[in-house]
């Protein structure tokens, strides 16, 4: 069980992205995160791995605030919280096999790690995720000789190595087309479904949240503004929608093109903070 | 006078237009201060003091042996007659700046131009007299240096040379004929030799009787070569053989041999002495080279030296990159943000590089050599110590510009921060760092050949010691050898970056 209590987050220049936000995930969750851009997605998944600082608030996981840990305590609950990037963050220049390497770097000693040798159980973790990910033949290649879909699987790979309770994955589909989104989502599915881990993932396509999440949280303006669980969500409508992205947005996604003709009368079950 | 509401002068002028005039004609720049055209003022005030500062200064320069400012400005405008051109620049100056303050103090903004085109003029002729600046010389002197120069363009005639030796041989000859045998020298077997035939004769006489002639046979001299003949009278008076007026050369076989006719010559010179004869040389003489071409000891010394150089440029591009990458990570700004403790290194080192780099090499040469005394050390000193600036600069640059997102995925993994930065960063900043290593490189070698002229070692040295001599040709031996290294240089450099990047 994570529990996000009172999480506030006010940048140097005085940007508040997240206002006192709590929320809980159980453990083998599908949480999906959405909202408009600039709600604090993004912000509120990096407090969870404190890639951000948060500026007040507890992040509980285990019984240890993870809000409050520094140095190596800090690093090894990193560990064990794997994340996936919008932009895929490989290091372009290195192959896919050190790519996925660095993704053990939280447990393999400084100097071996700096030398190059993993030992051989690392290995074989290395070659296993890579076939769980279908990215063997390209061990190898450069990263940024592959396309978007496989650098994604390299990035959940590297993830993959950390033998993650939980994976951060931030908007981990907004890069790529309708085909490879569902891809690499199924293969989120997939370690959230066979491995048990719980996963927070922010979405833009209502089709998409619909299709994966085991429940949604719904930022505005750094606040909580919609919490739902599998059956509301996929009774959620456009007016609910709207409420989370603003009247202006339109609903993206073609595959439930037909939902947004309906009414936006009918109102859901959106809390307000 | 109308305020104009819309320009930012609206604030009318403190003092009348006519005052504003007779302000500035006490001081140029008074009138637009009190017409509350302050920049303007002060900065028409500092160009009209400088100028004139500098004008009077240049007077007390030309004609530095005067006394009396009157004396000295007649002598200084016939020395140098732009001089009053400067002075009348100087005039039009100030009746331009008291024009120019009457009607600053009657419109808020009136055209200036005539009246900056003016001071621009003024400072520039000044540049013009303050540098010396001499076409005509250059014309003049040009031609006239155009032998010199091509001693610098083609300097290999010092480069190479043929060791000489004269070789000489001799006969003697009785004169006049008294009987007497002489004995003949015995000479080493292949020795340069000349016979005469026969070996007494009589001296001509001026306007009469021609001398003896004699058959003269010479051997075992360098073939091919042209051969003067000389005589030695009993006094030990040299003079060379002439014949009809002409010296006589004669030019050797291919065996070293010839031969040839000479006739005695006159002389005034009694020959009679207590014995009733003298005894006379006849001397063959010749310049050959022997052996083969010697490489000159500039050219020896030029070579050691551009050698010393190229190790001078390399040594201290090394060093620098050594030292400069973990300054370099030190000075980067997103490494360095971590904490107060780490901005205030980062702020530290980066302020000591900025000075550290404002400071020429040649004056870390010079500072170099105070500490570890002339010679090539005090070289790779004073350029690791530019490199490690110049360089710990750029680099830091390079690691700012890097891709953060891969650094904070790494991160994310649990990875500690030396990890981080050789799984993220190093892979980042290795094309960039190539290739400012090899920038730096192709500076130190270039630097390096100049930085011999303060005493810090390489070919520079002997460059400033050469033409300090005024032997324009080593000098040019020098120059050359640089020319050819800097070339090479660039050309290896840019297939390296080609290659790399
Ligand atoms: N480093 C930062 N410094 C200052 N303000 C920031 C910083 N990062 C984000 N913000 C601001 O915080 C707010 C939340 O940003 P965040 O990136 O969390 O939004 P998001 O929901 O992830 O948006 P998107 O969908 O565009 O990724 C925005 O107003 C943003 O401008
Ligand atoms: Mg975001």
């Amino acid at each position: 069980m994570l529990e996000i209590r009172n999480l506030t987050k006010i940048y140097d220049d005085g940007t508040v992205a997240l206002r006192d936000v709590s929320f809980d995930i159980p453990d083998g969750e599908f949480l999906v995160i959405i909202g408009l851009s600039g709600s604090g997605k993004s912000t509120l998944l990096r407090c969870i791995n404190r890639l951000i600082d948060p500026t007040e608030g507890q992040i509980i996981w285990n019984g240890i605030d993870i809000a409050k840990l520094e140095g190596q305590d800090l690093r090894n609950v990193r560990r064990k919280i794997g994340m996936v990037f919008q932009q895929f963050n490989l290091v372009k220049r290195s192959s896919v096999l050190m790519n996925v390497m660095a993704g053990r770097l939280g447990y393999a000693p400084t100097w071996r790690s700096i030398t190059g040798r993993f030992d051989e159980a690392d290995k074989q973790r290395a070659i296993n995720a890579m076939k769980r990910m279908g990215i063997t033949d390209q061990a190898n290649k450069r990263a940024d000789e592959l396309s978007g879909g496989q650098q994604q699987r390299v990035g959940i790979a590297r993830a993959l190595m950390q033998e993650p309770e939980i994976i951060l994955a931030d908007e981990p589909v907004a890069s790529l087309d309708p085909v490879l989104a569902h891809s690499i989502l199924q293969h989120l599915e997939s370690l959230n479904k066979d491995d048990g881990m719980t996963i927070l993932c922010s979405l833009h396509y209502l089709d998409l949240v619909q299709r994966y999440s085991t429940s949604v949280i719904g930022l505005r303006e750094g606040r909580v503004v919609y919490q739902g669980n599998k059956q509301q969500i996929m009774r959620m409508t456009d007016a609910e929608f709207k409420t989370i992205y603003g009247e202006e947005a339109e609903r993206m996604g073609g595959i439930t093109g037909e939902i947004a003709e309906q009414d936006i009368t009918a109102a859901g079950e959106e809390i307000e903070l | 006078m109308k305020p104009k509401p819309n320009t930012s002068e609206e604030k009318p002028s403190l003092v009348p237009p006519f005052v504003a005039l007779i302000l500035s004609l006490i001081l140029p720049g008074l009138g637009h201060i009190l017409a509350r055209k302050y920049r303007k003022g002060l900065t028409l005030l500092l160009a009209f003091l400088s100028a004139a500062g500098l004008w009077i200064w240049r007077v007390t320069v030309v004609a530095r042996r005067e006394v009396g400012f009157a004396a000295m400005f007649t002598k200084a405008i016939r020395l140098e007659p732009i001089l009053i051109l400067i002075f009348v620049l100087l005039v039009l100056m100030y009746i331009l700046i008291a024009l120019d303050a009457y009607k600053s103090a009657h419109i808020s903004k009136p055209n200036s131009l005539l009246l900056w085109v003016t001071v621009l003029v003024a400072f520039f002729v000044l540049g013009w007299q303050i540098g010396e600046i001499q076409p005509a010389v250059l014309i003049r002197n040009g031609k006239n240096s155009l032998p010199l120069l091509m001693r610098v363009l083609w300097p290999w005639e010092k480069a190479v040379y043929y060791p000489e030796e004269l070789l000489i041989g001799s006969a003697d000859v009785v004169i006049p004929c008294a009987g007497v045998e002489l004995e003949t020298p015995k000479l080493e077997a292949d020795a340069p030799y000349l016979t005469v035939d026969p070996t007494c004769g009589d001296l001509s006489e001026i306007g009469g009787k021609e001398g003896t002639r004699l058959k003269v046979t010479g051997g075992n001299f360098s073939p091919n070569t042209e051969t003067e003949i000389w005589w030695v009278d009993q006094v030990r008076n040299e003079f060379r053989y002439r014949y009809g007026g002409d010296y006589v050369k004669v030019t050797t076989d291919d065996n070293g041999s010839f031969q040839l006719d000479v006739v005695i010559p006159y002389r005034v010179i009694p020959t009679q002495g207590e014995k009733g004869y003298v005894v006379w040389q006849l001397e063959a003489r010749q310049v050959a080279s022997i052996g083969k071409p010697v490489i000159s000891e500039e050219l020896k010394l030029s070579v050691e030296k551009m050698v010393e150089t190229i190790f001078l440029g390399m040594m201290s591009t090394f060093f620098g990159v050594i030292l400069s990458i973990p300054i370099s990570f030190l000075a980067s700004r997103n490494l360095m943000s971590a904490n107060w403790f780490t901005k205030t290194i980062y702020m530290i080192i980066r302020t000591i590089l900025n000075i550290v780099r404002s400071i020429e090499s040649l004056v870390w040469a010079v500072i170099a050599i105070i500490a570890v005394g002339l010679g090539p050390f005090a070289g790779i000193l004073a350029l690791t110590i530019h490199s490690i600036a110049a360089l710990g600069k750029l680099y830091s640059e390079a690691i700012e510009s890097i891709d953060h997102g891969p650094v904070e995925a790494i991160q994310a993994t649990g990875a500690n921060w030396l990890q981080t930065v050789w799984y993220a960063v190093i892979p980042q900043i290795i094309p960039p760092f190539v290739s400012f290593t090899i920038y730096r490189w192709d500076i130190n070698v270039r630097m390096s050949t100049v930085i011999g002229m303060v005493g810090g070692g390489g070919i520079g040295y002997l460059l400033i010691q050469w033409i300090r001599l005024l032997d324009y040709q080593s000098a040019g031996i020098a120059i050359w050898f640089i020319a050819i290294t800097v070339a090479i240089l660039d050309y290896v450099s840019s297939e390296i970056r080609e290659r790399f990047i």
